[in-house]
């Protein structure tokens, strides 16, 4: 057995041909489709939606069309929902290994509307958050809920379209009570923890450099900048103001610390789904629209089934899908998913304050923050009532 | 491995009798047996803890840096930790999202593979004081954490259960007769065949039937399936690809050569994002699944590459000597060739097994997978818990480090009893 002498330039030829038929295979792999009866469907509705958009050059140009995912769910029979498993409150394990938190009421909330049954979810790991998008963009999942700031730049640039928010955040800064530091301007040369690679190091840098300081950045992942700070490694922690919220409320020494009022950013968390697929978005978005009427109009996890069964107006009526007094059933709704999705909704998880109270009521503060109810308005809000003073508004349904 | 007699050091030399003393002079293997035992000690401490002024300065920083080491060690884990995030979280590390109902094929496999283990030792190997010492231990550990916090019972019945295979799998075997026979012959012939099957009767019966699939393999239970099927899936890919790179035919030897060069050039990382993103439209199947594919593809690339060198190390007059006693390709490659090129690289395998053991961490860096790694990322997410991070990471690393290390002590027996280092 003689061992081959390879000369280097049949190496690199043969290295060559063999990227060469990776790259076509995967190529090919990428344009065939598995005959698997689903695909071939998603297929067959893509080329539907292509030859509905010829007369619209537009929107051929600029997007390719993702078909219907709203049949695809269906077809599927579960909802691919990418969550987070690593956040507190919004999306994490417990220990018999479910996922659970606020963002994943959402995905049980929109799966009982499409699915009629709030557990057909297939919980997606969509911690990381490099891949996030991808995983959207490529189809693994059907959407995304995962704590995602709405910004223009993700908007415009990604395959990605963000659906009505679900809860209202921006970045704050806790310091030690004994710290003397009251605002930014007093952190001059402060040393602050901030996690790396994100919009909250730019908004931080951002905001220094309006106001004319220096500071000293301490950087690295959301769990190891909040343990360096409350190892006493910075003076400073800045993160969205909720997360600040939770890390602090479940310390021993929860007293020493405290949270400034100011915040100097906006993070609207909102679900994402793929671009140019407005029949899904519509779902996701009148889903979480009719939770926080439910709320303003005061039904209830336990109060919907007695609503619909005898609903005292038009509008309750309406909204569950129920015919009032005798009339016609309201006809809102879409083709594949009836009338009676909110009231399903309601029924798996609750309204949306239901949903605030059950999943992060004890570790944020609601009445008066921006995701209270907007009522009385903020402009002319004194004392807020429970739940109230913030600026969640839903749409008429009507 | 040369054959001169090892040059004695100095003080094994026996030093003549002092004039007037009458002393015997024993062989300096039996010198230490015949003075007590506290001489010994005394001994063993002077020659090796304070030989010297320098000697004895730098015990002692040494050993105050190690207590200081040690107090700290022990004052973090018997008083300031709080283990609780470990033992709430038990199953969710150890197993995650699989049915809990479903628990019985968990215990199933891990008995299999128990016995397996101890029979594997009983026929090749034996179990001296310090393995003996490390099951108690590890096993100490296991049923401490299940015990604590409540668990149900019956888990530390079906734990005990295990290691009650293991020993009546070593206990059956070690006293069989090791001479040469054919009974012997058949019997490593069975347990060799047995190992080999283990993995895809465990695949069966974790994957399939029942509440459970693959996309439930969550957890402990994910790092301990990914890392033998890329590490048999390595090697079992590797010899041919080995063979294939050395072989004359060209056509053979490129695409092997190019295999082993792409798949190496390229990290494990990066070959991740292909089994999320290109695999999926390629084969498809379930993420795990294609996980699985990646892994053994790319350990392949490795142990192709260390059976080469084992086939470039072995002497010409081994092929020469199978050729003139008039074996075929065949049975040169399968009778003389192969087992000791696979003997030779032994070592850097394991050290690659090991390496791929520890990668199984990235496939929830990158990967919607999670494994005990992210478990416990997740396991500090759960609100409680924020504050209690070091602790779960300790505890990751200590059962990452039990497994490492059972994966070297069971390679050093494995080299041992194919007398690596003894030709």
């Amino acid at each position: 057995m003689r061992l081959p002498s390879l000369k280097s330039r049949r190496l690199v030829s043969a290295l060559m041909f063999a990227g060469a038929a990776l790259i076509a295979g995967a190529l090919i792999g990428a344009c065939t489709s598995d005959d698997d009866d689903q695909q071939a469907q998603a297929v067959e509705q893509q080329q539907q939606v292509m030859q509905q958009q010829q007369d619209q050059p537009q929107a051929q140009v600029s997007g390719e069309p993702r078909g219907n995912t709203i049949q695809l769910v269906q077809d599927r029979g579960t909802l691919k929902c990418g969550v987070k498993q690593t956040q507190p409150l919004f999306g994490n394990r417990d220990a018999d290994g479910n996922v659970t938190g606020f963002d994943i009421e959402f995905c049980k909330a929109i799966a009982a509307a499409v699915l009629k049954d709030a557990d057909a979810v297939e919980y997606v790991d969509a911690s990381d958050a490099s891949t996030r998008f991808e995983l959207l963009a490529d189809g693994q999942i059907d959407i995304l809920i995962r704590t995602t700031t709405i910004t223009s730049s993700r908007d415009m640039e990604l395959d990605v379209d963000f659906a009505q928010t679900t809860f209202y955040t921006g970045q704050g800064f806790a310091v030690r009570k004994d710290s003397g530091i009251n605002s930014t301007s007093d952190m001059a040369n402060a040393a602050i923890c901030v996690q790396t690679g994100t919009t909250t190091e730019q908004n931080v840098a951002d905001h220094f450099t309006d106001i004319g300081l220096n500071y000293e950045p301490t950087g690295g992942l959301s769990q190891d900048v909040a343990a360096a700070f409350f190892e006493g490694r910075c003076d400073v922690l800045t993160a969205d103001a909720s997360d600040l919220a939770s890390r602090i409320v479940v310390r021993d020494d929860a007293d020493d610390y405290q949270i400034l009022p100011q915040i100097i950013s906006k993070e609207p968390l909102a679900p994402g789904v793929r671009d140019y697929d407005s029949d899904w978005k519509d779902v996701v978005n009148w889903v979480v629209h009719g939770l926080i009427r439910a709320e303003e109009i005061g039904l209830t996890q336990a109060n919907v089934a007695a609503m619909a069964a005898n609903p005292p107006n038009t509008e309750v009526a309406r909204l569950l899908g129920v015919p009032f007094e005798g009339g016609s059933v309201s006809t809102l709704g879409f083709d594949a998913v009836d009338a009676q999705f909110i009231q399903r909704a309601i029924t798996a998880v609750g309204n949306y304050g239901e949903i605030y109270e059950r999943e992060i009521g004890d570790a944020i503060e609601r009445d008066c923050t921006l995701n209270a109810l907007a009522r009385p308005l903020p402009s002319e809000a004194v004392d807020c009532g429970p739940g109230e003073g913030g600026i969640l508004y839903a749409l008429p349904y009507r | 491995m040369s054959d001169q007699p090892p040059i004695p050091r100095p003080e094994q030399i026996p030093l003549p009798p002092a004039p007037g003393q009458r002393r015997i002079v024993l062989p300096p293997h039996r010198q230490r047996s015949r003075r007590p035992r506290s001489v010994r000690i005394r001994e063993w401490v002077r020659k090796n803890l304070f030989p010297s002024r320098n000697g004895t300065l730098l015990t002692l920083v040494a050993g105050a840096i190690l207590a200081g080491i040690l107090v700290g060690v022990a004052y973090f884990v018997f008083v300031s930790a709080n283990w609780e995030v470990i033992t709430h979280n038990r199953w969710l590390l150890f197993a995650g999202g699989f049915p809990q109902g479903e628990a019985w094929r968990l215990w199933v496999s891990i008995a299999i593979v128990f016995t397996l283990i101890g029979t594997a030792y009983g026929t090749w190997s034996s179990m001296g004081r310090r393995d003996h010492l490390f099951v108690a231990l590890v096993g100490a550990f296991v049923i401490f954490l299940m015990a604590h916090g409540g668990a149900a019972a019956w888990s530390t019945i079906y734990f005990l259960i295990a290691v009650a295979c293991l020993y009546g799998g070593y206990l059956f075997t070690v006293r069989l007769p090791r001479e040469t026979s054919t009974l012997r012959t058949w019997q490593q012939r069975i347990v060799g065949g047995l190992l080999a099957l283990s993995l895809p009767i465990v695949l069966v019966i974790l994957l399939f039937g029942g509440e459970v699939g693959p996309r439930h393999i969550d957890g402990f239970v994910l790092n301990l399936i990914l890392a033998p099927v890329g590490i048999v899936g390595g090697i079992v890919l590797g010899i041919p690809l080995a063979m294939g790179r050395a072989s004359s035919m060209k056509t053979i030897s490129w695409t092997c050569t190019a295999y082993i060069e792409i798949v190496r050039g390229a990290p494990l990382l990066g070959w991740l994002f292909v089994a999320l993103f290109i695999l999926d439209d390629i084969i498809g199947g379930d993420l795990i699944i294609r996980a699985m594919v990646v892994m053994a593809v790319f350990t392949g690339a490795y142990m192709a590459e260390y059976i080469r060198g084992a086939l470039q190390a072995l002497p010409r007059g081994q092929y020469e000597a199978a050729q003139a006693v008039g074996l075929t390709q065949t049975q040169r490659t399968r009778l003389i060739i192969m087992p000791q090129a696979l003997r030779i690289s032994i070592p850097p395998m394991v050290g690659q097994a090991i390496s791929i053991w520890k990668d199984t961490t990235l496939v929830s860096v990158i990967l919607p997978l999670r494994e005990l790694k992210g478990n416990a990322d997740s396991a500090i997410a759960q609100f409680e818990f924020t504050p209690d991070r070091i602790e779960a990471y300790v505890f990751v690393s200590v059962i990452f480090w039990i497994v490492a290390f059972m994966m070297s002590r069971i390679s050093q027996r494995v080299e041992r009893a194919q007398g690596i280092g003894e030709r």
